[in-house]
């Protein structure tokens, strides 16, 4: 086990905000530790075995929520499940009311999904519980972010002078925004691209450079993040279609194979197959996707089991 | 008078006047002949009895005294934008708990939007806001609806409206985003010399946006309400204003560019007027930060580009008046996801703190609260003269007090300076010979 000789310097995960470089690093050393864990025949450590976590999605989600989940079981916490559909928000329940009926049931932690932004911060001020964001609207997907990172890091050694290019819709997606975060914490360079529509007016206030040509973002990087187009999330039509999004800013392995280097793809899933990456492409060598999701249990892991130090 | 001090005692608030002695005020009464010098000033019955320098005024045994060294005389404020909640929705206010807290922040007049259930859209709502407010301190004025429900299609009766007490005519917070009913609302009321109030956000620009478009907007990855979406309707509803020769106004606009608009309108010889609400003058979207819905307005905290442009705007006249935008709500509608929130926060009693907060002069505060509102919608500014009805306020730009429970005079309490020390305070407001102490 990791030594206790550090701490996160917060409480709850809401954001990548809420972490310096120093708590990226220990989540890391800590999620090091956890990988191989999960690589012997007992995958299982009693870490958290006096914890009951609650994952309270609000919107749906199956990968994100089953890896909560695998690393809560991994560390010997109890569990239990509470999304949306089934729920009492229907019903017209204030979210603090929501929560608190399940805290009330003796939950020490609380992993949060739900679609609108700063819902995990809203909530940590208002209940007693531990926060780990799992995702709030298009602000911050922090555990993705952290995976994402540490599978750079993976992959490279290292993240410090990277260059990684953010593809796709950045205007809905809090994976962007964590990423960025992250990353620029970390000392690696960020650039996105993608329809002039689906990134936020402002984004270079964040050190964050736009390059609209797919090709040129592909010859810059290192690393390219294939976002997902989030069209559930688009009130209104950012781009004419499907199609057309695929013509422009799609990678195939054509593109890839034109690159004068070879570069490493990323996608948080699920990917539109044919859309922002051809099968192709996402079964390729360069393509590290089952990597970074093997990693996100180890990373929720050490978020989970490091926040429990906390408290 | 033992029984009267008992009785003062009791409603410390409101008690019926005998007289009234104020010295050593700074008498700020644009056009007074004493404007600008310390006076003492004698009220008896509701009427200024008397008004001198300072110890020219006898104290007699009758005589209540206001000790008023470093305070402001000034006529009382007028507030062009408030909610009352009244028809429907008493839960968040109605008009005598608006009214008390309008007289808590120095007001003697406010005009109501129709943001009711049902919206002050036809006479039957006036008259109701009229016959509830008589007899209070605060003289409550209704702005009828432009259009029917504020649906934005057909035009509500607003002859009708005028008549029975509507001072002007506005959607409130929803803005009119059909071109062709907004001119002949400017047309059709200019021929009875009634007033349209326009409240400008182009909601195909602005979409769902809950907050001011910029670097915070992008760093909370929420989707931002551009300063655009603003400035195409206040140039469309210029050229409405202009094409049709009709006066208008302009509500609570928040940004530069609606100010560099309204400037060379009003360079141009346009008849166009405009307020601003006060937070707006003090804050951004930078406290947005902790997504915190007490910051949560309609239009958007903007960046502090705007914000400087709005005070500069104020300074010099292209700003006429400063509103509170007083929005109370419950705190089941603010205590929730800053997505789902209701937008707006009371205003009435923290107006004057702000202003004073944001670097404006007593003159100034003055002659954006108490002179402008009064031009803007036609109605006769207070005199300060003998035998004059006595529309004052009197407060002390320097005195600290708390908002918290004991001080606030609304219903509710979202407010992002509730439970804060401020400074400036209201110790007397005069009106229809009754007289609220802070």
């Amino acid at each position: 086990m990791p030594t206790e000789t550090h701490q996160l310097s917060t409480p709850h995960l809401l954001g990548i905000k809420d972490l310096n470089e120093q708590d990226i690093q220990l989540i890391f050393e800590t999620a090091d530790t956890f990988k191989d864990v999960l690589n012997r025949p007992i995958k299982k450590v009693p870490s958290l075995r006096d914890l009951t976590i609650a994952n309270i999605f609000f919107e749906n989600s199956t990968r994100t929520r089953l890896s909560f989940e695998l690393a809560e079981k991994r560390l010997s916490a109890d569990v239990v499940n509470f999304a949306a559909s089934s729920s009492s928000v229907s019903k017209g329940e204030t979210l603090v009311d929501t929560v608190n009926n399940i805290l009330a049931m003796k939950v020490d932690m609380v992993v949060m999904r739900h679609p609108y932004a700063g819902a995990g911060i809203f909530l940590s001020k208002h209940v007693k519980a531990q926060i780990v964001n799992a995702g709030d609207g298009a602000h911050e997907h922090p555990t993705q972010a952290l995976l994402d990172a540490f599978s750079i890091r993976e992959r490279y050694g290292d993240v410090a002078g990277k260059r990684i290019a953010i593809i796709g819709d950045i205007l809905h997606s809090r994976v962007a925004l964590s990423n960025i975060l992250c990353l620029q914490k970390l000392g690696a360079e960020v650039r996105v691209c993608g329809p002039a529509t689906l990134i936020p007016k402002h984004i270079a206030s964040l050190g964050v450079k736009t390059e609209s040509n797919l090709i040129k973002a592909l010859e810059w990087c290192d690393v390219a993040n294939m976002l997902r187009i989030q069209l559930e999330r688009q009130d209104i039509n950012y781009f004419p279609s499907l199609r057309e999004y695929a013509m422009l800013y799609g990678l195939n392995k054509s593109i890839l194979d034109a690159l004068p280097k070879q570069i490493t793809i990323m996608h948080p899933g699920p990917i539109n197959r044919g859309v922002e990456i051809t099968s192709d492409v996402a079964d390729s060598q360069h393509s590290i996707i089952l990597n970074q999701v093997e990693n996100g249990v180890a990373i929720r892991m050490a978020v989970l089991y490091l926040l429990a130090g906390k408290r | 008078m033992g029984v009267f001090y008992i009785f003062a005692f009791i409603y410390p608030d409101y008690f019926s006047m005998d007289k009234l002695l104020i010295k050593s005020a700074t008498l700020i009464f644009p056009g007074a002949d004493e404007d600008g010098q310390q006076v003492d000033m004698l009220i008896v019955a509701g009427k200024i009895a008397a008004l001198g320098p300072i110890g020219s005024l006898k104290t007699d045994d009758d005589v209540i005294v206001i000790q008023a060294e470093g305070s402001v005389l000034a006529p009382g404020f007028f507030d062009l934008n408030a909610n009352f909640g009244e028809p429907g929705l008493e839960s968040k206010e109605d008009i005598v708990s608006g009214a008390a807290a309008a007289a808590a922040g120095g007001f003697t007049a406010v005009a109501v939007h129709p943001n009711t259930h049902p919206p002050i859209h036809s006479q039957t709502e006036v008259s109701l806001i009229v016959n509830r407010s008589n007899n209070l301190l605060v003289d409550v004025y209704p702005i009828g609806a432009i259009s029917q429900n504020r649906e934005g299609k057909d035009l509500a009766e607003l002859y009708d409206m005028k008549l029975a007490g509507a001072i002007a005519f506005s959607d409130g917070n929803r803005s009119i985003q059909q071109s062709g009913l907004m001119s002949r609302a400017l047309l059709y009321s200019k021929g009875f010399g009634g007033l349209v109030f326009a409240f400008s956000e182009d909601a195909s620009v602005a979409g769902k946006a809950k907050m001011n478009e910029g670097r915070m907007s992008t760093y909370l990855g929420m989707k931002g309400n551009p300063n655009l979406a603003e400035e195409l309707m206040v140039a469309r509803d210029l050229y409405l204003a202009a094409y049709n020769e009709a006066p208008i106004h302009f509500s609570t606009i928040s940004t530069a560019g609606s100010v560099d608009l309204i400037r060379s309108a009003k360079a141009k010889g346009l008849q166009v007027t405009c307020d601003v609400a006060a937070h707006h003058l003090l804050l951004t979207d930078e406290a947005l930060i902790d997504f915190d819905s007490n910051y949560k307005v309609k239009p958007p905290l903007r960046s502090e580009v705007d914000r400087l442009a709005l005070v500069e705007a104020v300074r010099d006249g292209s700003v006429d008046a400063i509103v509170s935008q007083h929005t109370p709500h419950e705190i089941e509608f603010k205590e929730v996801e800053f997505e789902t929130a209701a937008f707006g926060i009371t205003g009435l009693q923290t107006v004057l703190p702000i202003l004073l907060m944001a670097g404006l002069s007593n003159r100034e505060i003055v002659q954006a609260l108490a002179i402008a509102p009064r031009k803007i919608v036609g109605l006769p500014i207070p005199v300060c003269q003998l035998d004059e009805n006595a529309n004052l306020v009197l407060y002390n730009p320097d005195e600290q007090w708390t908002f918290d429970r004991e001080s606030n005079r609304s219903k509710a309490e979202n407010n992002p300076f509730f439970k804060k020390e401020l400074r400036g305070k209201v110790q007397l407001v005069i009106n229809n010979g009754q007289v609220y102490y802070g």
